[in-house]
């Protein structure tokens, strides 16, 4: 076992830095290829009609196209994850919905559901922020089968927020709501056009007032969804990396010291 | 009826909601809605699924009212309209299509869920051949689910009776600073000591491993689960391109 010689040894260290393999690197971009082609497919068609005919199509294969691109991100990112990234996701998917439920029991307009996913990003890297988004919906998805096509968001989520680790974004606190808010823009995108299509706005009723809002103005479905992503995601999410900016500040060292990524190293 | 193998349950179940959406037909998605219900009751479990069901479809139905009921903009006679609210035979319409779509996939989804043990999902995933992090992760995800709700309660009645947190805002950011941080601590300590653990006991195995639970399965389920949804695929494809066979 490698391990840095200034720093002690942990039962946490993972061996030697790896990049990821031909054969992760092949299924991501695979994955990432899908999800493109989907979206572009989807916002190249945009059937008029979201029910019945062509709406009919639309739904599932947008469905179809978003499920597939994150099943196949999952086979790239997880089997290559050390066993203390692995043993962190499950613990991460437990504390979204502790503390989203925590959160949500106050009326608050806020989500607050990814807590754990962007946690794992800080600490362990972008593949596992990644793999606890993923896995997160799927495992979500036998309680509420509607989550399903936003799987690819949520792993985008973990992976931006390891990568708004890897930029030391997260060690200086102030600039953790800035790279939230990019993230949130980022998902909100990605996400509006399965919320569109296959559901045909949103499934909240305060997102759905705001989509009814922009509609009565003249927009079109998608760009009124869109619009609604917009002003909801990016402020969750700048609340959910200040949140776990702070949280991870607030680790002993001793903790953070196995984690390999930016994040878990302070400042001297 | 011999038990069915949670991979058969989940295969039936999307091939069952691909199929009555690619029809597009209001009857078989009410039938199959109401199928899903009779199904639940004869396995006694109608509160759970209705509980369930009425928790997703009921924000999800409200939100689609307002969105295509309430601001339709089709041109079509008005019902009833005042200011930017304008409802339409056409709009309810769609709402009615698309309600009915997200009903077929939460009730089949949902049945398909209560029906599978967890216990036999975990063993059925870690016999599956696929990378053994996954079936580690779906397995402890289920068991840390409620012991981290615990362990949040028990934190949050030891911060009430020490008097900590307050009122207002200020209060409740103080009350969520005091749960979150020992409860993400300690799960992070405890990942700590599990990755430990583990990665001293060698996970993940390579190689033949010595499994304690055995899955129920047949050659005819292993069959029956790849036949079903390649043609359940190629039956959404043909209801499609027919725009839909049913009525």
């Amino acid at each position: 076992m490698s391990t840095s010689p200034s720093a002690p040894p942990s039962l946490l260290a993972a061996p030697g830095s790896r990049g990821p393999s031909r054969r992760s690197t092949i299924l991501g971009a695979a994955g990432l290829a899908v999800l493109a082609g989907t979206y572009i497919v989807l916002l190249a068609t945009r059937p008029d009609a979201v029910a019945g005919g062509l709406g009919e199509a639309a739904a599932l294969g947008a469905f179809a196209g978003y499920l597939a691109a994150a099943l196949l991100l999952l086979a790239a990112v997880l089997p290559e994850l050390p066993t203390e990234a692995v043993v962190l996701i499950p613990a991460a998917l437990a504390l979204n919905i502790v503390l989203g439920q925590f959160v949500g029991s106050v009326m608050l307009p806020l989500y607050l559901d990814s807590i754990g996913t962007v946690l794992v990003g800080f600490l362990a890297g972008r593949r596992a922020g990644a793999a606890t988004g993923l896995m997160g919906t799927l495992i979500w998805s036998l309680f509420n089968p509607t989550v399903l096509p936003f799987a690819a968001g949520a792993g985008l989520i973990g992976f931006l927020a390891g990568t708004a680790a890897r930029w030391g974004l997260v060690r200086r606190v102030y600039l953790a709501p800035v790279a939230g808010l990019a993230t949130g823009v980022v998902a909100g995108v990605v996400s509006a056009p399965v919320a569109a299509f296959v559901f045909g706005g949103t499934s909240g009723v305060g997102t759905g007032a705001l989509v009814a809002a922009f509609r009565s103005m003249g927009d079109g479905l998608l760009s009124a969804v869109t619009k609604q992503a917009l002003i909801s995601d990016p402020g969750d999410k700048a609340v959910v990396f200040l949140a776990v900016a702070l949280l991870v500040a607030a680790l002993p060292p001793r903790l953070l010291r196995g984690f390999r990524s930016p994040a878990a190293r302070r400042d001297p | 009826m011999a038990r069915l193998h949670p991979f058969t349950t989940a295969s039936f179940a999307a091939t069952t909601a691909v199929v009555v959406i690619a029809s597009g037909s209001r009857w078989a998605a009410a039938a199959t809605v109401l199928a899903c219900a009779v199904a639940a009751v004869r396995t006694g479990r109608l509160r759970r699924f209705a509980a369930a069901c009425a928790a997703v479809l009921g924000p999800l139905w409200a939100s689609q009212l307002m969105i295509h009921a309430l601001v339709d903009r089709s041109g079509a006679a008005a019902l009833w309209e005042v200011g930017p609210l304008r409802i339409t035979a056409g709009g309810l319409d769609t709402a009615l299509g698309l309600g009915l779509r997200a009903a077929v996939l939460v009730a089949v989804g949902t049945l398909a869920a209560l029906a599978v043990d967890r216990h036999d999902l975990v063993a059925a995933i870690d016999a599956a051949g696929v990378p053994a992090q996954l079936g580690y992760i779906v397995g402890a995800a289920f068991g840390l689910g409620p012991q981290l709700a615990g362990r949040s309660r028990a934190i949050g009645r030891a911060q009430a009776l020490r008097g900590a947190g307050g009122r207002g805002p200020a209060g409740w950011l103080r009350a969520v600073r005091l749960r979150a941080v020992p409860l993400v601590v300690a799960t992070v300590q405890d990942a700590a000591l599990r990755s430990g653990h583990l990665a001293a006991r060698g996970f993940p195995a390579s190689g033949a491993v010595v499994r304690y639970r055995e899955v129920a399965d047949s050659r005819r389920q292993r069959l029956a689960r790849r036949i079903a949804p390649a043609a359940g695929a190629v039956l959404a494809v043909v209801l499609i391109a027919g725009g839909g066979a049913l009525p």
